[in-house]
């Protein structure tokens, strides 16, 4: 990267807190938000459950406007103002001091629980509030929402590559930033769970009716969640005009498609290795220098036997230097979200030293079972931390936080 | 060196393939010359009531390469217009070419008719019947996959959403990979599938009003898109400049965005017209000089909106107006529910160096 990009903001809506520091307490403490799913009716399922987020108190908002907005939008716009106000570009009354700000931003389903209440009434012939559902259920609605919210315009860039388009956002924020292309950018993903969503998963067999247990011998699917998480990207000398201390660098960046099959990783990982070592050599670093890795880990039997793969070939010798979870057991898989949330908890892990623990680890998978995080290992000293995300159609994205040094 | 979202920065992306499906048939020439047939669609919520559409014809031989391909047995029709509008552009690529060509690809509804489909089948069979072989295919990803996988597109991938201005979105996305030196080319493609839900989607939008009158609003399909490079002398076409991000919710704001987005060009600028059978129409013409003079008879006929795919299907168009006499011209991108940005397009004549 040509410019070092660092991060001034962060601003988490997961299911275990309103805000980062909530999430992340909860997370440390080895708390889960595996719940009974109420939000639409489950019953032809084969799961029943997931992990919700409680909506926020959005203040200043009358219940007509509240009612025009989207789950979505409703998890993305505190999570914004979260980390516009951490990176003190908001003012007083909560706008943004930057008036013109790029956005790069992740979703895969934008409003569609609007799009899914269109669909019902006009197959019931209905006519009415049509234009209210239509008119906000794709993922630009979201972002108009979120400029509106907090006063600010300029090029916006929403990325929808699946599962991993959280990193992908915010690998494409930095990009922006290095190459001075922009001084700031806000970046994040937002995410809520949809009927049809929940339905096409649960289809597929994806969805587990057990715990969910990321590379575990005994894993067998995944738990949906939702959420959103928001971070400002810039330059140091973009922050330091304000006064603002970064919290750390965003190094590096990879990206790549994985051509095996459309829902399937390539069995030995090669993909996801080749993106990996691309974010590593654009951090300049080596692989034993990365203290943790936030991993995809949906805990599907396909996914983790070749993500654990992918990391042994990876970090080859060093495997043993490295820790791994993956946070997708206490959250949920927020899907376009959950790159941007995972990179939240990857930072946080290199801020403060203390790991994420694996949940629901019963037998562990061989390959990476003496590096996945426990309660004896669960804190360390790092100087760099990487967050891991994979999705449909093959998109693999990996992220390499470090700590800023002046 | 501060470049891309400047407002008035300039970029040099040369245009070096050109694809396009459109209702008017397969290829650059149908976009410029085909006529487009219209189709009466029903509404869902009010069966009774049709309304003109322009709709792809799958059948056309063009599409039978694709069909033969096992990746894409189960893809939506929107991943076909893609596949077959990229076909056209990396024309003339070898493997180790495509090896290091990128892929962008801007929607805005992306795969509807397999979402409509999937959901249907699930509130009218239960979610248990839910079909696990349409799921995959409703994600707006899967189209990107399959484009790179058939085409073997080993450099970045994206699939970008937004309304009309996302096409700027990914020419940007393209200029920054390239920028970057990820990829030797980048693909950049706009696409849009019809599906009988959108005639309900414009009609509760009042777009669909004024239909009997001239100009009308009539929905449409396809794909388009173009290879680009970062220019060399010797290229012909550029996009010099490309602005986008001014936010509207309403005509008024509409009308202020498209102020704010155009102020960065120069005001001398001739304008590539092409909201006239939009909603946004009337400020485009209130705000821009009228396109270059030429004979009535040149003007390609009308496609219908679709979207990213007219706002790609735009700037061929205009491009292939384009000749040394006329080496300037503005293509606004009216986005119809989030933005309003612009593109500046460039004729040389070639170097030859």
């Amino acid at each position: 990267m040509k410019r070092p990009v660092v991060i001034t903001g962060l601003g988490a809506i997961t299911p275990l807190g309103e805000n980062v520091s909530q999430s992340w307490e909860a997370l440390i403490a080895g708390k889960d938000a595996d719940a009974p799913l109420e939000l639409f009716d489950t019953t032809g399922c084969r799961c029943h459950r997931a992990a919700v987020a409680a909506l926020p108190h959005l203040p200043g908002l009358r219940p007509k406007a509240l009612s025009r907005l989207s789950r979505a939008s409703r998890l993305a716009i505190p999570a914004a103002r979260e980390a516009l106000a951490a990176a003190r570009l908001l003012d007083s009354a909560g706008r943004s001091l930057l008036p013109v700000l790029p956005l790069a931003v992740s979703t895969t389903a934008g409003g569609m629980a609007f799009g899914e209440s269109f669909v019902r009434d006009i197959l019931a012939h209905k006519r009415l509030r049509l234009l209210g559902h239509v008119a906000r259920y794709l993922p630009q609605q979201q972002i108009l929402d979120l400029q509106q919210a907090l006063g600010f315009e300029g090029p916006s860039v929403i990325i929808a590559n699946a599962c991993a388009s959280g990193a992908n956002a915010l690998g494409h924020a930095a990009g922006l930033v290095s190459s001075g292309l922009a001084d700031c950018v806000l970046t994040g993903g937002f995410e809520a769970l949809t009927e049809l969503v929940f339905a096409g998963f649960d289809c597929l067999q994806a969805t587990t009716v057990e715990r969910c247990r990321p590379f575990d011998l005994k894993r067998s699917g995944l738990l949906l969640g939702e959420g959103a998480a928001f971070l400002v990207l810039e330059t140091p000398e973009h922050a330091g005009r304000r006064g603002v201390q970064p919290l750390c660098r965003l190094s590096g960046y990879d990206h790549g498609t994985d051509f095996f099959h459309l829902t399937q990783p390539e069995p030995n990982g090669q993909a996801l290795v080749k993106v990996m070592r691309g974010a590593s050599e654009a951090a300049a670093i080596l692989p034993r220098e990365i203290g943790y890795i936030n991993a995809h880990g949906t805990a599907t039997p396909v996914n983790d036997g070749t993500e654990a793969q992918a990391y042994r070939t990876f970090l080859e010798d060093s495997l043993n230097q490295v820790r791994i979870s993956s946070t997708k057991a206490a959250i949920g898989h927020a899907l376009g979200a959950a790159g941007s949330i995972e990179a939240v908890f990857a930072l946080m892990a290199l801020i403060t030293g203390k790991l994420p623990p694996q949940l629901n680890l019963q037998t562990p998978i061989p390959e990476i079972a003496s590096v996945l995080v426990t309660e004896k290992n669960s804190s360390r000293a790092m100087r760099h931390t990487m967050s891991v995300n994979l999705g449909f159609g093959g998109s693999n994205a990996a992220l390499v936080f470090s700590r800023h040094e002046n | 060196m501060r470049r891309l979202f400047f407002p008035g920065m300039k970029t040099d992306l040369a245009i070096i393939g050109q694809g396009a499906v459109t209702p008017a048939g397969i290829g650059i020439t149908a976009l410029l010359r085909g006529h487009p047939t219209e189709t009466m669609i029903p509404m869902v919520s009010r069966p009774h009531r049709h309304w003109p559409v322009y709709r792809v014809n799958l059948s056309d031989p063009a599409f039978e390469r694709w069909q033969r391909e096992a990746r894409l047995r189960r893809a939506s029709p929107i991943s076909y217009y893609l596949v077959e509008a990229a076909g056209q552009a990396l024309m003339g690529l070898d493997a180790s070419e495509r090896a290091q060509t990128g892929l962008v690809i801007a929607f805005s509804a992306g795969c509807l008719a397999y979402s409509r489909r999937f959901f249907e089948g699930i509130l009218a069979q239960g979610q248990k019947s839910a079909s696990p072989a349409l799921f995959p295919e409703t994600v707006f990803n899967s189209p990107v996959s399959h484009v790179a996988a058939t085409l073997h597109l080993e450099g970045s991938a994206y699939t970008l959403a937004g309304d009309e201005t996302a096409w700027i979105a990914a020419l940007k996305t393209a200029w920054l990979w390239l920028d970057q030196e990820r990829v030797k080319q980048v693909l950049v493609l706009g696409a849009e599938e019809f599906d009988s839900v959108s005639l309900d989607a414009y009609q509760s939008a009042g777009w669909l009003r004024r239909q009997r009158a001239k100009p009308g609003f009539i929905p449409s399909e396809g794909a388009a898109g173009v290879l680009v490079r970062r220019a060399k002398p010797s290229d012909a076409k550029i996009i010099s400049q490309m602005e986008d991000g001014f936010i509207h919710r309403s005509r008024t704001e509409a009308m202020a965005a498209g102020q704010r987005c155009l102020q960065h060009f120069d005001s001398d600028l001739p304008c590539y017209w092409s909201a006239q059978h939009h909603w946004l129409g009337k400020i485009e013409r209130k705000l821009t000089h009228p396109p270059y003079p030429c004979p009535p008879d040149s003007k390609p006929p009308y496609l219908g909106e679709a979207a990213t795919a007219s706002a790609a299907w735009n700037t061929l168009r205009a491009l292939a107006s384009m000749d040394p006499q006329h080496p300037r011209l503005l293509v606004p991108v009216w986005g119809g529910t989030h933005q309003i940005g612009a593109l500046e397009l460039e004729c040389h004549s070639p170097s030859g160096d």
